[in-house]
């Protein structure tokens, strides 16, 4: 294979890797990885280089869209980013002190855990299930086109239904912050207002995917999702838009490292960065489309699929 | 328009946009200033590697199903400078890279100017943190 083949493989690669990287608030690392170094044996210096490039041009690309839209918490994003920003400064300072088997293997097991919490969790969740939210019988609002009635009537209903976290410290400190927000859901027609609650778990839950992040070298975009939408109450779609724009800046905490360090290879970087912008581009159109049922559905899967990557680097 | 932490905003909280409609307009663009800056780098990069040495492309890259070693390519801030002036097309990728790597940080300078010209003083000191946290790391990254 010459390099203009090769190039051309890891650009169609990459157009996938971005277009489901958009759309689940993930950096594509965990297609691309496997690929470079799994088919091309690749050093995984390099591979893991090349997938921060990855990272970096989904964040831009999908949140580039998204962000000018309701569907990304950008307060959210902003305030979590203290904790991931932080936490991966910190795993890359204390890398060495730790053997990177156990790490990969406990990681995959934090990922089962939380792939198994969103199953359980899964059917208590009104603002995710948008046949039950037209039960409410808010007409589809557009942002600012109508009174606050329906919406109050709307978020009443999915405070009682979620055992009205507003209640909570978190939601105390959310209110402080102004996270609280609401999001147009083309998918069920309708606009899904929602409480964010334990932000200080929150808080906590994106220092340590951050540290993973430093530690591993990966987006961890995987665990901050869960994060949110299992920890915070935020709706599936806005956790991953808002994960897609908090990975591009934890990303560029430790990109530059390795673009010092000569671990991104242009000429594999390079169809990789167009492949991924091309797919994250077109990908993060889908999201305000997507059904949150689906996406949920799509994030377990490759969330089953970075388990084993990790599972399996741990054990060989 | 409003702020986001008055307290009619806040009673009507589920409808108040995550941050005013022009914060984020402001950065949403300048994240498709750097995506389209990136992109357009990169492609000239490859236009001019492909002019100046297309032999390169022919090149076997796989063999066996290993990636075949290449020389090394420019990575520190003297030598992409150095290449993109002798014409170099791989020193001119590793430019749209390195854009493509500093556009989320250009998406948060974005916000904390929004944030301050809207006089939200708690997500401007926020985002500062955030940016000097990042600006850190670079310069532990560079250092160590």
């Amino acid at each position: 294979m010459n390099l203009a083949e090769l190039s051309l493989v890891l650009f169609g690669t990459s157009v996938l890797a971005g277009a489901l990287g958009s759309l689940l608030g993930l950096g594509g690392g965990f297609v691309i990885v496997p690929v470079l170094t799994l088919v091309f044996h690749l050093d995984i210096r390099l591979a893991i280089g090349t997938s921060i490039v990855a990272v970096a041009a989904t964040s831009s690309a999908g949140a580039a869209r998204n962000v000018t839209g309701s569907i990304t918490n950008l307060r959210v994003a902003t305030f979590l980013a203290l904790a991931t920003t932080v936490g991966a400064v910190t795993g890359a300072l204390v890398s060495p002190l730790f053997d990177a088997r156990v790490l990969f293997g406990l990681f995959g097991l934090i990922l089962g855990a939380s792939g198994v919490q969103m199953v359980r969790k899964h059917p208590l969740r009104l603002a995710t299930a948008p046949g039950r939210l037209r039960a409410v019988k808010a007409p589809p609002v557009l942002e600012g086109a109508s009174g606050p009635d329906e919406t109050a009537l709307a978020l009443q209903a999915v405070s009682a239904s979620s055992g009205s976290p507003g209640a909570t410290g978190g939601g105390r400190l959310a209110r402080r912050l102004a996270l609280d927000s609401a999001y147009f859901d083309e998918a069920a027609g309708l606009e899904v207002p929602y409480v964010v609650a334990h932000t200080g778990l929150g808080l906590s839950l994106m220092y340590v995917a951050g540290m993973v992040s430093g530690l591993l070298g990966i987006g961890s975009g995987v665990l901050k999702v869960p994060a949110m939408d299992l920890a915070m109450n935020i709706p599936m779609k806005v956790s991953t838009a808002t994960s897609n724009l908090l990975i591009g800046l934890t990303a560029a905490a430790s990109a530059v490292v390795y673009l010092a360090r000569g671990d991104i290879d242009p000429f594999l970087a390079g169809p990789v960065a167009l492949g991924v912008l091309l797919g994250a581009t077109v990908g993060s159109r889908f999201l305000v489309r997507i059904h949150s049922e689906h996406l949920r559905t799509l994030f377990l899967a490759a969330l089953c699929v970075v388990a084993v990557q990790m599972l399996w680097k741990g054990i060989s | 328009m409003t702020g986001p932490t008055t307290p009619t905003a806040h009673a009507y909280g589920a409808r108040t946009p995550p941050w005013p409609r022009g914060v984020r307009a402001a950065v949403g663009r300048v994240l498709r200033a750097g995506v389209a800056v990136s992109a357009a780098t990169l492609l000239a990069g490859y236009v001019v590697a492909l002019v100046s040495d297309p032999g390169m492309f022919g090149s076997h890259a796989v063999e066996h199903g290993h990636l075949v070693a290449r020389a090394v390519f420019p990575h520190s801030l003297a030598a992409i400078w150095d290449g993109i002036g002798r014409g170099r097309g791989e020193a001119i990728i590793v430019a749209g890279l390195l854009v493509l790597l500093l556009t989320p940080v250009a998406g948060l300078v974005a916000a904390a100017v929004a944030f301050a010209r809207r006089r939200d003083w708690l997500f401007a000191a926020i985002s500062a943190t955030v940016l000097s946290v990042i600006l850190g790391s670079f310069v532990i990254g560079w250092l160590a």
